[in-house]
């Protein structure tokens, strides 16, 4: 009789994505073409993943040993899972830059954090609700911590901005503020949604490109 | 019967009513739009696939491509606290809106542009209220705004548009297409790009275009409504999604085997192949609504 189920799948999934001989579930996967399907996607995405790590672009070794010390902390990553961690490099590799300018240096943690998540999305299932609560929780008080002093700077040089770019920024930020807020209720109300939670760190990443475009008052000033 | 005494003066009335109905809007049209204070214009050879830059804070931004190997430049504003100038660093122009004084007045910062350009010229644009117009340039093209709407005809190459609040309209656009606004709208018109990206967060996105073959198509609000259109013998593979709105489909899709851990779990979704799948087409809304209709 086979003792893993669908339901089991999943404590079995290291072993079938790592390849490492035979598994319990071997027998399940022969027997089940959804849960074998389900292998392969996931398999398919890992190699392509893989791939992005040998992308040219390489940022700096401290921004690698920060992001990890970082995801070891919400548990999104273990010891083992340095293959991962690698693949986040093609990604970074098409990250604006520009986010670390001595303006918003801050912000550039912000597109980190978010990668970080969107790295973890394949693990997801591992994690259960409380757990997403409480890392979501501690990043977003650390991303509104950093967007912060970005926020009152602009806010103090507001007056001398054209009085429609003014009201645009202060338009926009209001909603982009009012989205944070509307996706942080539903990643509470829900904090397994992916789709939430991709909204959610998109919202912060808006508000952090939000600043940095009026962070820069062009040739002409603003 | 000879006509009555009033006559006379009511006729002299009318005419004098004709000649004021005339006049005063011709007064008032010639008051609304003064000759400009400073006209600028110059002429730069350049050599294959020039780059153009422009900054400027407000007014209007006109670039239309032409056969000569020629940057045309022609601007106009009424301060004159503010110049406009365009210089040459080899294959590079630089057009510029300046300050003069210390304190501009807001209303001070306008100048309009009109700038011909050859048609692979590569054009990097910063206006922040107003308008940019591009008609025929085939060149990649970076353009950034605050409030300007941005309107493209007829154009190629790598183009990224990003506003804060400006509208984006592209009509007959080939080749690869990335937009982001928050607020801003987009529609998309016989578009010809085999790659798009679009992200609003308040703002509707309607695309009618081709979905060519290996094409990516990845449309994505927070809140507004995102309408595709098809044709029967269109070819993609559709995955959308709204979290807390709507989607409705009028594309008979046909339903991937095996894939039944990726069919989204959460919110009203649609998902499946048209024809042969051939571009894959990823449409994604918060609360708002996703239509996918059937071109008329």
């Amino acid at each position: 009789m086979d003792s893993v189920g669908c339901k089991e799948l999943l404590g079995h999934l290291d072993a079938l994505l790592e390849g490492e001989g035979r598994s319990a579930a071997d027998g399940h996967l022969r027997d089940c073409p959804s849960c074998r399907s389900l292998v392969e996607d996931l398999q398919a995405i890992r190699k392509a993943a893989r791939g992005l790590a040998t992308l040219d672009a390489e940022p700096p070794a401290r921004v690698w040993a920060s992001l990890r010390v970082r995801l070891e902390e919400e548990g999104l990553i273990g010891q083992g899972r340095r293959g991962w961690l690698a693949d986040v490099r093609g990604w970074l590799g098409a990250m604006p830059w520009r986010l670390s300018r001595p303006a918003l240096a801050g912000a550039s943690l912000v597109a980190l954090l978010a990668l970080g998540f969107a790295l973890s999305r394949p693990f997801e299932t591992r994690l259960n609700g409380s757990r997403w609560t409480r890392s979501t929780q501690r990043s977003t008080m650390l991303l509104n911590a950093q967007l912060n002093a970005p926020e009152v700077r602009t806010d103090s040089v507001l007056a001398t901005f054209n009085p429609v770019v003014a009201a645009s920024y202060q338009r926009n930020l209001a909603l982009v503020d009012n989205y944070i807020q509307l996706c942080e209720k539903s990643v509470r109300e829900d904090p397994e949604n992916e789709l939430a939670r991709d909204y959610l760190y998109d919202a912060y990443q808006q508000k952090a490109n939000l600043l940095t475009q009026m962070s820069e008052p062009g040739d002409y000033g603003r | 019967m000879s006509d009555p005494a009033y006559l006379p003066r009511l006729r002299a009335g009318r005419m004098a009513a004709t000649m004021v109905a005339l006049l005063v809007p011709g007064m008032l049209l010639f008051g609304a739009s003064p000759a400009s204070a400073d006209h600028l214009e110059k002429r730069f050879k350049v050599e294959a696939r020039p780059v153009v830059t422009i900054h400027n804070p407000d007014g209007l931004i006109s670039v239309k491509a032409w056969t000569k190997r020629q940057v045309q430049v022609q601007a106009d504003h009424d301060s004159s606290n503010i110049e406009v100038d365009a210089v040459q660093t080899g294959n590079r122009i630089d057009i510029l809106t300046r300050q003069l004084s210390d304190t501009v007045a807001p209303g001070d910062w306008r100048a309009d542009y009109e700038i011909r350009v050859p048609e692979d010229a590569e054009l990097q644009i910063h206006n922040d209220t107003g308008g940019v117009r591009v008609n025929d340039v085939l060149g990649d093209m970076n353009v950034e705004t605050i409030e300007a709407s941005v309107n493209l005809e007829d154009t190629a190459g790598y183009l990224t548009i990003k506003t804060i609040g400006g509208s984006f309209e592209c009509v007959r656009c080939a080749g690869r297409l990335e937009v982001s606004s928050i607020s801003g709208s987009f529609r998309f018109t016989d578009l010809h790009s085999y790659q798009v990206t679009a992200r609003t967060w308040k703002g509707d996105i309607f695309f009618n275009g081709e979905f060519l073959p290996n094409g990516t198509y990845n449309l994505k609000n927070h809140s507004g409504l995102i309408e595709v259109r098809f044709s029967p013998g269109d070819s993609f593979d559709l995955r959308a999604t709204s979290l807390k709105g709507r989607v409705q489909n009028e594309a008979k899709l046909m339903q991937p085997p095996n894939h039944a851990f990726f069919v989204p779990r959460v919110g009203e979704s649609s998902f499946g192949t048209f024809n042969a799948g051939q571009a894959k087409v990823e449409l994604t809304s918060f609360d708002g609504t996703i239509s996918i209709l059937k071109r008329e």
